[in-house]
């Protein structure tokens, strides 16, 4: 009886941290050359870090707007960062002209278009936004 | 991050640019222009009203003596102008306002510089540029970006110039989940000091290489450059006045063209809920200029949108902080002076407790409260003395700082 009620935490508990990981999905182009990424290099993407891809092209890292609940909710659950942080990550980068953040799409139906149009592209929106021309990435 | 918010990106494609693009093949269809700003305006309060705080060693006053609650010490605006005239070749200019040597806020140009981006690794720049001395050295005036109030000084005071003018090479390169950055510059700065003075750095080379890895950031440095101090001149012609003992006197402590070696090394580790970073610094020369060490750690941890942090530091000096000079005693007054300037020199501990509140998007509020422990017989960071001071006490400051970028 006891270890059926665990079980039935347990399953409850998974249950709800897939729905929470399941909230905004990264996504690519259904002709990017990715399949999966780990989160290493999802972070490094995001961060400013240049990740290739094997045909030696850049992984291009798009954003929604930082005042969106994805943007939020992308750099929680995927970089452990809050928006905050990484706005004060960059203002490391912008002032030493090394970088600037990732170009941000004015909405996520801009961002799908621009997404399943360009192959070496890399975004995240929730799940149910995820139409035609794009697809899922695994994370390792 | 909305570029809208943070960066106001003017495309510009007049027909000038156009007609250039046309015999550059590799040239984007039209160049970009970025405006950043940053910039922190805060106040101090020191506990010690016979001597100043300041935070950069060439400002000639601050809190305590000259202010009761200064808004000078930390208070800073910065505007950066960047282009990218081609995909691979680009310029920055960035422009400072904050308290001079001379008390003015007149702009000084912080950075102006070239860059080409010979391969996707290698990177040229020529002009005036960072010296990438410490860990934090390429943001260390933008406040938003570092944790505390201002640099811990144990450390960054011993190299108080932040830019130079001359080359810089550039190479960064990942090697599996590491990502490698190399650095190697080449130049010089004249730098003027309150007294009137000048100190001038001539063939001065830097190598600095970070390693970062996930959350973990590895920083180390080495930096030999000649230094020539004009204003310190006439005491050690007046101690060469004296013949041979004199002589031995000047050349040990006179900076005319003496070599300078600066050695750092740092690490951070900010994997999200909390943040620890530590660096050590090493300053020598054969001259009046102290031979410094200095260390300080910080750690932190992230209460949703308040950071509380501590920070502990310690600077010392190897080299000797007293002479006991010439036995002439008609070279009293010059032995005094030399003394002065040896004894001058920041030795102290200081531990510092603040809170960080990024209470909106692009600002933060600081609240920091400094304890320095003078060594004994130093002022250790104060400058400005006064009738009366003590040296080898204590002070406590007690800072608030809105820090914004834009």
């Amino acid at each position: 009886m006891k270890s059926l009620a665990v079980a039935g935490f347990g399953l409850l508990l998974s249950a709800a941290t897939t729905a929470s990981a399941a909230d905004v999905v990264v996504v690519v182009s259904s002709d990017s050359p990715v399949d999966s990424l780990s989160r290493a290099e999802l972070a490094d993407a995001y961060l400013g870090r240049v990740v290739r891809l094997p045909s030696g092209e850049p992984l291009l890292p798009l954003d929604q707007a930082e005042s969106s609940a994805a943007y939020e909710r992308f750099y929680e659950n995927y970089l452990g960062r809050t928006p905050a942080q990484i706005k004060a990550h960059w203002s490391r980068l912008i002032f030493t002209g090394r970088g600037r953040p990732p170009p941000s799409l004015r909405d996520v139906e801009t961002l799908a278009d621009r997404i399943a149009a360009t192959p070496n592209a890399i975004g995240y929106m929730d799940a149910e936004r995820v139409g035609d021309g794009l697809r899922v990435v695994q994370l390792e | 991050m909305a570029a809208a918010t943070m960066t106001t990106t003017l495309q510009v494609a007049v027909g000038l640019c156009c007609a250039a693009v046309a015999w550059m093949p590799e040239a984007a269809a039209e160049p970009t222009l970025s405006f950043d700003g940053f910039g922190t305006v805060g106040v101090v309060h020191s506990n010690e009203d016979r001597a100043d705080f300041v935070s950069n060693v060439f400002a000639p006053d601050g809190a305590g003596h000259t202010r009761d609650l200064s808004p000078e010490v930390d208070s800073r605006l910065g505007l950066q102008l960047g282009s990218e005239f081609t995909p691979r070749l680009s310029g920055i200019v960035q422009v400072v306002v904050e308290q001079r040597y001379d008390d003015t806020y007149k702009p000084t140009l912080e950075w102006a510089n070239i860059r080409f981006d010979a391969t996707p690794r290698l990177t040229l720049r020529a002009g005036r540029m960072v010296l990438p001395i410490f860990l934090a050295s390429e943001y260390r005036k933008v406040s938003f970006a570092n944790p505390w109030v201002r640099p811990p000084p144990e450390v960054y005071q011993t190299v108080p110039a932040t830019n130079f003018d001359g080359i810089a090479a550039s190479y960064r390169r990942r090697l599996g989940s590491y990502d490698n950055h190399l650095q190697l510059v080449y130049g010089g700065k004249d730098t003027s000091t309150p007294g009137g003075g000048e100190i001038e750095t001539r063939n001065g080379f830097t190598i600095a290489n970070t390693i970062e890895r996930g959350a973990g950031t590895l920083f180390a440095s080495y930096s030999r450059t000649h230094i020539t101090a004009d204003g310190f001149a006439p005491l050690f012609d007046a101690f060469r006045s004296f013949g041979p003992e004199g002589e031995a006197i000047a050349n040990r402590y006179d900076a005319d063209d003496t070599p300078l070696n600066i050695l750092s090394a740092g690490a951070r580790y900010d994997p999200g809920d909390w943040f620890a970073m530590g660096e050590f610094a090493l300053r020598e020369s054969r001259t009046f200029i102290a031979d410094f060490r200095g260390w300080y750690v910080t750690g932190g941890y992230r209460l949703g949108a308040v950071t509380p942090y501590l920070t502990l530091a310690r600077v010392w000096v190897a080299s000797n902080t007293s002479d006991p000079g010439l036995s002439n005693p008609e070279a009293q007054g010059f032995n005094a002076a030399l003394n002065d300037l040896l004894g001058s020199a920041a030795r102290q501990k200081s531990i510092a407790l603040g809170a960080r509140w990024d209470f909106a998007p692009s600002m933060a509020l600081k609240l920091q409260l400094d304890y320095l422990d003078l060594d004994s017989d130093s002022s250790g960071v104060l400058v400005n003395p006064q009738p009366g001071f003590r040296r080898g006490g204590s002070a406590t400051l007690v800072s608030l700082a809105l820090d914004f970028v834009f």
